[in-house]
């Protein structure tokens, strides 16, 4: 699914956030990043959302070099790819329904279409019964959640998140792990950047470990 | 059709939220849009007149006082044969008298205190509207003013010109001030629009995270400028509609006289309709200039 090949990014004179980064991810895989801050995790993610060009090497995910997209192409590969972000970025004042069915709206959905999969995606995060209720309503548990249900919205074959668990409590947090498992069974393959290794140890899968840019240790998990 | 119904749903919530920011740049719109609507207003009005002087010019052929029938007679022939003139009328000297005592009579005492009489003879001639475009009033014009028997010819196309040219630098000036007026509105819907993209940063990030197209992203912004110019631009149309009810209503027949006897009358509702969607390209290009600092 994912492949870089000598990926490198440089940040400033000399400052390497990523450095002959070669890793493979395979379809339907569930993969931990983890290392300590500024390891490069989030930087890597970035990239694979085309936030930011890297300097030097290749991605290639499911058989596109990134390099190569045009506008529209971008557009296109990021509307099969899922997000969720340590401080949820969702909309304040926006409803929970309203912020799950915005990023299809966004891509030009039918609003029944829209409805149909948001009251899906609710269900299946349990959060049906907060839909119209605004994201400062919500505990952290369940605004995480919400932006999980987000990032299923348009069925993606990849989920990128990045720190998901940093703002909860332990129970929590193997809670959310918990979903990303069960959307990881239904075949979408998951990269989660993560620093929590106890975290990656309760959850059993492969872990890459990065420190200034480069792979330092890669751990093939025991499934839990 | 769905990016378009996002964009002015989107458009217009930003311009509700926006509050005093949004008023601020409907007024500015208002303000350029009433300038450039208050100079058609003018024109409008002054072109109608001058399309009645076109129609009723006429030129003058002033006659020497020791004309002879026979010359006379030559120069009638003449603007008789040349297909350019609608119709002629002698003038004589005692008539043209007549006609400045009946037209200036504050001016009859004077004129009573003139000995001989003062007033050439002279034949006025009409002119076909045509022969003003194809030449023939001009050549004719030349011809006339050669024969003997004639002292001066006047036309009253030298004058209409003038008023005409007059008119143009009048209307050019009042472009050049409601074109800097415009490009001020657009600027300040620009600021405008900008605040609202600020406020909506989030939002853009997550719109170009989930891979929604420009048309998705920008569109809102557009139809925001658009909707600011064309609520601008009504509130112009209003204001020079409601200050021409008060001119009319006070000063009406002043103004009749003014304009010779044509009435005074509002724009017609396709210069209305101009100046509305005037506002909205205004606003527009406002709105598009703000929305290339989403992406």
């Amino acid at each position: 699914m994912i492949t870089t090949h000598r990926l490198s990014k440089l940040y400033g004179r000399g400052l390497y956030a990523l450095r002959d980064l070669t890793i493979t991810v395979g379809k339907g895989e569930f993969v931990f990043l983890t290392g300590p801050s500024g390891a490069g995790k989030s930087t890597l993610l970035r990239l694979l959302l085309m936030k930011e060009r890297p300097n030097e090497g290749e991605i290639i995910v499911n058989g596109h070099n990134l390099a190569n997209l045009s506008r529209s192409e971008i557009q296109e590969y990021r509307r099969g790819i899922g997000f969720v972000f340590q401080d949820f970025k969702l909309i304040q004042r926006r409803t929970v329904l309203e912020n799950i069915s915005f990023v299809s709206e966004v891509i030009g959905v039918a609003p029944a279409q829209q409805r149909r999969r948001a009251f899906q995606v609710l269900k299946w995060v349990g959060l049906q019964h907060r839909m119209n209720a605004y994201p400062q309503e919500l505990s952290g548990g369940e605004q995480q959640r919400i932006s999980i249900a987000r990032a299923l919205m348009n069925d993606p074959a990849l989920l990128l998140a990045d720190e998901p668990t940093g703002n909860l409590d332990p129970d929590l947090s193997l809670e959310i792990m918990n979903l990303f498992r069960e959307i990881n069974a239904g075949g979408t393959t998951v990269l989660i950047a993560t620093h929590d290794r106890e975290l990656i140890r309760l959850v059993g899968r492969r872990s890459i470990t990065l420190d200034q840019g480069r792979i330092v240790e890669v751990a093939e998990g025991m499934r839990a | 059709m769905r990016a378009f119904d996002y964009a002015f749903r989107q458009g217009w919530a930003s311009l509700r939220r926006g509050g005093g920011s949004t008023l601020f740049a409907v007024v500015a719109i208002a303000l350029a849009m009433s300038v450039l609507g208050a100079l058609l207003l003018v024109t409008w009005n002054v072109e109608r007149l001058l399309a009645r002087w076109t129609t009723s010019a006429e030129f003058s052929v002033y006659l020497r006082d020791d004309a002879t029938s026979e010359q006379r007679g030559v120069i009638e022939a003449l603007v008789d044969q040349s297909g350019a003139a609608a119709g002629r009328d002698y003038v004589s000297k005692e008539q043209a008298l007549v006609r400045f005592r009946t037209e200036f009579a504050e001016l009859a005492s004077t004129a009573a205190g003139i000995g001989d009489n003062p007033f050439p003879a002279s034949i006025e001639v009409r002119m076909q509207a045509a022969a003003e475009a194809d030449g023939r009033a001009d050549a004719l014009l030349k011809k006339v003013a050669t024969l003997p028997g004639v002292s001066d010819v006047r036309y009253d196309r030298a004058w209409l010109a003038k008023v005409g040219a007059g008119l143009n630098a009048l209307r050019r000036a009042g472009g050049v001030l409601a074109l800097l007026m415009a490009v001020a509105a657009a600027v300040t819907v620009a600021a405008v629009v900008r605040l609202g993209l600020h406020a909506r940063r989030e939002e853009l990030e997550i719109m170009q995270l989930v891979g929604a197209s420009l048309a998705f992203i920008r569109g809102p912004f557009v139809a925001e400028g658009l909707l600011q110019g064309g609520f601008g631009a009504v509130a112009a149309v209003l204001l020079l509609w409601g200050g021409f009810s008060v001119a009319s209503a006070s000063w009406g027949p002043q103004l009749t006289a003014a304009l010779e006897g044509v009435d005074p009358q509002f724009l017609p509702a396709r210069f209305c309709a101009l100046l509305v969607a005037g506002g909205m390209v205004v606003g527009g290009v406002g709105g598009f200039a703000a929305s290339r600092h989403a992406v």
